[in-house]
């Protein structure tokens, strides 16, 4: 509703469209709940334009491109190396921040609409992550083997959701939240690129946290593992005697 | 059917894992062993990680232990004495195993730990179970000399003690370090350890076969209750969602799987389960020496 409402107060003003800001957009939610049926999410950002929106190269209008980053964690990569013919895993390298998740999607691809090192600075596709081995001297397979296993778990995506684009000043973009995905906050930025100039940016929020029983025995777990311990013997011997009892019946 | 597994932080196909329960609980119903050897190469086959798939195994092996325990108990199948010697070794064991095994996920090697640990002892009992059973098949209508067991050097160790049930006056030395080797084992390999605790108690402490299955499950639910408090305090790696669906899988399985049993002759249960170990072995070999699919891992740090 809130997305049909919004939408249809910037189609009714197509007078005022000047006074407004040259960019709005917004999430259809900003909370992704992890239930016990949790299989994945998508996060619908939309919004609209103040001019219209061309992806044609070359032309005069608007582009959009929406960035969307995960909480950022430490990560291991292990390269697996032969030993007497047993596979296992050898060197490896330790990533201090990297984004546990990452998705990028415009109208055209980033390194199209932006000059070089602008898209650089702003740190504009995968390719320009921040990922410095701690140490500083792993090979670089080991960066490249971290960005195609991210992209393989599908917690890293560039331009895999493209924007759609309807009645030229509307647009909106899904991103897919693979059901791995790591609780905490997320942030999507949403940038209005005009002849390779970024001219507007919002910065939006959602939420991706764990509700009802997975919440609760996760908490338990990581804050009372003691008791959590005690109450999976419970449990288990418990479902272990109402078996026997229900089949010696049956 | 998907479900969201709380401590593995993945979505599983509930039926997958319902399945893999009845499976199992129907071999272990019919061979008399937990199946904790099985369930815990299965789930990491599915993708379960190793950490998970191995403390939630305990977990598991535990509740179907339980009712075996309190059916043995009730006709008196239990030495107690005997029982609680294997378990003093017993938690030694796990407490020992499960800081080996916190201490090889900090060195990345818990995948090859796990597997390595499984082709060496189920490759080493299934060839022990094959030949054995083949000799009781074949010697099958020759008369043999019964003998109660044979004395050797481990008879000659001091701190004697009786146990009454098993019909023994032995050390507990010998109870108490084959119960510490099944603890360390139990810890990492997320196993009761009935299919290695039954056999060494038969031929190394020659206990008799009646109260053998009901004293050495005595030990693998108090061990592997051990083992998951342990892992739950240190690893933080038992998923009750994932131990209940196998629970209700296997409780169900085992019940079948013993019905079944009952018509079988005690020697091809065991050459039948003796193939079935090494099967599972050479699974397991086949996936270290394998070319793996991807030449790097990814985890998070810890």
């Amino acid at each position: 509703m809130k997305v049909l409402a919004l939408l249809a107060l910037l189609l009714a003003a197509p007078g005022t469209a000047l006074a407004q800001p040259s960019l709005v957009a917004e999430l259809a939610e900003t909370q992704v709940e992890i239930t016990t049926g949790f299989t994945g999410a998508s996060i619908l950002v939309f919004g609209a334009t103040a001019l219209p929106i061309s992806a044609q190269p070359g032309s005069p209008g608007d582009e959009v491109l929406i960035v969307a980053a995960g909480p950022v964690q430490p990560m291991v990569v292990r390269r697996k190396v032969r030993v007497l013919g047993f596979w296992l895993n050898g060197p490896s390298a330790t990533f201090p921040d990297v984004p546990g998740y990452y998705a990028i999607a415009g109208t055209r691809p980033p390194w199209e609409m932006l000059a070089e090192p602008d898209r650089q600075e702003r740190r504009l596709g995968l390719d320009t992550l921040p990922l410095r081995a701690r140490g500083g001297q792993a090979s670089p397979a080991f960066r490249a083997a971290l960005l195609d296993l991210k992209q393989q778990e599908g917690l890293w995506a560039e331009q895999t959701a493209p924007i759609q684009v309807s009645g030229g000043q509307l647009f909106n973009a899904r991103l897919p939240l693979p059901a791995t995905v790591a609780t905490g906050d997320y942030t999507v930025q949403v940038l209005l690129i005009r002849q390779a100039r970024v001219m507007a940016r919002q910065e939006l929020i959602f939420r991706v946290q764990r509700v009802g029983t997975a919440a609760q025995i996760n908490a338990l777990a990581v804050q009372k593992p003691a008791l959590y311990g005690l109450a999976c013997i419970a449990i288990a011997a418990f479902a272990g005697w109402l078996g026997s009892v229900i089949f010696r019946r049956g | 059917m998907q479900v969201y597994l709380p401590i593995a932080e993945m979505s599983v196909d509930a039926l997958l894992l319902l399945g893999i329960g009845f499976g199992v609980g129907w071999l272990s119903g019919l061979f008399g062993v937990g199946g904790g050897f099985l369930m815990t190469p299965l789930l990491i086959l599915t993708g379960i990680p190793s950490p998970i798939a191995v403390a939630s195994g305990a977990c598991q092996t535990l509740g179907a232990s339980v009712s075996g325990l309190m059916s043995h108990w009730r006709r008196g199948n239990v030495d107690a004495r005997m029982g609680l010697t294997l378990l003093v070794g017993g938690f030694l064991g796990s407490v020992l195993g499960v800081q080996l095994f916190a201490l090889l996920r900090r060195l990345g090697q818990v995948d090859l730990a796990v597997a390595f640990f499984y082709i060496v002892v189920l490759g080493s009992v299934g060839a022990l179970m094959v030949r054995e059973s083949l000799g009781a098949i074949l010697q099958r209508n020759r008369d043999g000399q019964v003998r109660l067991h044979e004395h050797f050097w481990m008879h000659g160790l001091p701190l004697k003690v009786r146990y009454r049930k098993s019909r023994l006056y032995i050390s507990i030395i010998p109870p108490m370090l084959v119960g510490f080797g099944i603890g360390i084992l139990s810890a990492v390999m997320g196993v009761g350890g009935g299919f290695m605790l039954v056999p060494a108690m038969i031929y190394l402490l020659g206990m008799p076969t009646a109260v053998v299955i009901g004293t050495s499950l005595f030990q693998v639910v108090f061990v592997s209750a051990n083992v998951t408090l342990l892992q739950s305090i240190q690893t933080g790696s038992v998923d009750v969602v994932l131990v209940l669906l196998l629970l209700a899988g296997g409780v169900s399985g085992a019940q079948f799987g013993a019905a079944m049993g009952a018509k079988l002759r005690g020697e091809e249960t065991r050459f039948l389960l003796g193939l079935l170990v090494l099967a599972v072995a050479a699974m397991l070999f086949w996936g270290l020496v394998q070319t793996p699919e991807q030449a790097f891992v990814i985890e998070p740090a810890q």
